[in-house]
């Protein structure tokens, strides 16, 4: 590699002499989210996981008395994955040390854990809202007519919410643990396993605890303060951990 | 203008920076050398706000790091050259790095030019080596041609060549009133770049100084045919001689012409008579060995 050096005066560029605005930190977020393999295959996986999901519930002539629980499974689905991206873009940054780079560029980590929080956010809902429509259209053209589309829309919203939701919980264990392997592997037992065995042992605990389960209760209009509180109880907390983890954090 | 005063950093009971301070202006490149686990990236890092400090502070321009509106259009950084994701392409990473500075994306292309890797720009960085990594972080130190650069150890994996043009980079930097820290465990590279040595040894700055009265003139190295004979003279005026396995004496403190009169009123003949520089790496260890290099801490590498 053969390179030469002009050592006349290097002519400045133009450059923002603020610092950036955070809907600049936001975009430049998701850009970081997709720019990555790992990000792309999750945002792709995220949009095919409701679509998927449908078909074989159709193919498998299981009978439904209303989309409102496909729904509902949909954010589910949708929003298990999009945990996974919360957590990447986090905890991701630790594990391939760029969190070095972001905080020499941005030092004030709370402004980054907020444009994290948002762009996850706003990715999450997007995914979501097109793995919904496509969903939706499916079984729109292969449902039984005698299916109910009662309550389709309140389900349909609360899928887009719950794979906000999702996303934004991985943001939060994300960045209080900076170790993606521990992250996901903390996240999946809790939410797929411990929240199970409290089930056996005490379904109104688990109940009041369950994410999953909050999502499709509210998706059916059902308890939906008690639903909003468990999922806005991770959200709040997985991110104010996140916080209070990773403003003095040394970045070695 | 950067100012460092009384930076230090503690885990538990072990100190691993202790008290330092230093002020750096512009136009020069200041190398800053020390042992492994000496504390050179802890002090680098706290100067940036990567990691907060247990007492002190650093200044750049007068204002924190983190307080600087933008730092990426006034340091320009490199202190890990694998802190990139190997997912992403180099023009991917420099085009996030000028998203956040605020930089037109063109510069991008214009740095991948200036540091050798257009050609590899749209491949992973996970399959850049070493070298291709360091040019990459240079590239993103550079994109917005900041007033202050402050590089860790920049010159691994680079090849000969490459080593030569980051030589000529910062020694052009400077010349053109930028403010340079670099930081090498390349002594020999340290020694043909930099104005000015802050050597750090257990935690602690042990020199600092322009190289040239950090190096002086240490000694005269004479060879005669009589050894034995001339180094009792010198002796005898009381200067300190140590004589080589080749037959040399080295006397400290001592010019040429001072050791040929000697020579000649004891009547030695002489072979071979020279002033001897003490080289870069000779003060290094004189001015470390004693000072007990600190255990490395995760951020010494």
């Amino acid at each position: 590699m053969t390179t030469t050096l002009d050592t006349a005066a290097p002519v400045r560029p133009a450059v923002r002499p603020t610092r950036a605005s955070l809907p600049t930190l936001v975009g430049l977020e998701v850009r970081k989210t997709l720019t990555t393999r790992s990000g792309r295959m999750l945002a792709l996986a995220g949009v095919l996981a409701g679509p998927v999901g449908m078909g074989l519930l159709e193919a498998s002539d299981d009978a439904f008395p209303s989309v409102a629980g496909p729904f509902a499974v949909v954010g589910i689905m949708t929003g298990l994955l999009l945990l996974a991206m919360g957590v990447l873009s986090t905890a991701g940054e630790w594990t391939h040390r760029t969190a070095q780079t972001t905080y020499l560029l941005v030092p004030q980590r709370g402004r980054v854990l907020a444009a994290k929080t948002a762009a996850t956010a706003l990715l999450g809902a997007a995914l979501t809202a097109v793995s919904m429509g496509a969903s939706w259209l499916i079984l729109a053209v292969l449902a039984d007519p005698s299916v109910s589309w009662d309550g389709a829309a309140q389900a349909a919203l609360t899928a887009v919410g719950a794979g906000a939701a999702f996303a934004l919980i991985g943001v939060g264990v994300g960045a209080a643990t900076a170790n993606t392997p521990a992250a996901l592997t903390g996240l999946y037992l809790t939410v797929l396993g411990l929240v199970q065995i409290i089930r056996a042992w005490d379904t109104r605990v688990a109940d009041a605890v369950d994410p999953q389960q909050a999502v499709l209760r509210f998706a059916r209009g059902d308890a939906e303060v008690a639903s909003l509180l468990t999922l806005g109880g991770w959200v709040i907390a997985a991110l104010v951990a996140g916080w209070v983890f990773s403003r003095r954090r040394p970045v070695q | 203008m950067i100012s460092v005063n009384g930076l230090t950093k503690r885990y538990g009971a072990r100190t691993v920076v202790d008290d330092v301070s230093f002020t750096l202006e512009p136009g020069t490149v200041t190398g800053f050398l020390g042992p492994n686990g000496a504390g050179k990236t802890t002090t680098m890092r706290m100067m940036t706000g990567l990691i907060p400090a247990t007492a002190g502070t650093a200044t750049i321009d007068g204002r924190p790091y983190a307080d600087l509106p933008n730092p990426g259009a006034v340091v320009g950084t490199l202190l890990d050259a694998s802190a990139v994701h190997p997912g992403r392409t180099g023009r991917a990473h420099l085009g996030l790095h000028a998203l956040a500075v605020g930089v037109d994306s063109r510069r991008v292309d214009e740095v991948l030019e200036l540091v050798g890797l257009a050609d590899a720009a749209r491949r992973p960085v996970g399959g850049y080596s070493l070298g291709m990594r360091q040019r990459l972080g240079m590239a993103g130190a550079l994109l917005t041609v900041p007033p202050v650069l402050v590089f860790d150890e920049p010159a691994n994996g680079l090849d000969p060549e490459g080593i030569r043009w980051l030589r000529a980079l910062l020694r052009s930097y400077a010349a053109n009133g930028g403010t340079v820290l670099l930081s090498s465990h390349l002594l020999g590279e340290v020694e043909h770049t930099v104005d000015r040595l802050l050597v750090i040894g257990g935690g602690r700055i042990v020199a600092d100084g322009p190289v040239g009265s950090l190096l002086g003139a240490s000694g005269t190295a004479v060879r005669s045919v009589d050894p034995r004979g001339l180094a009792d003279a010198l002796r005898a005026r009381e200067f300190h001689v140590e004589r080589q396995a080749d037959g040399v004496l080295v006397v400290d403190g001592a010019e040429p012409a001072t050791i040929g009169a000697i020579a000649a009123e004891a009547g030695v003949a002489l072979i071979d008579l020279h002033p001897v520089q003490r080289g870069l790496e000779d003060l290094f260890f004189q001015l470390t060995e004693n000072s007990g290099a600190a255990a490395p801490t995760p951020a010494e590498h």
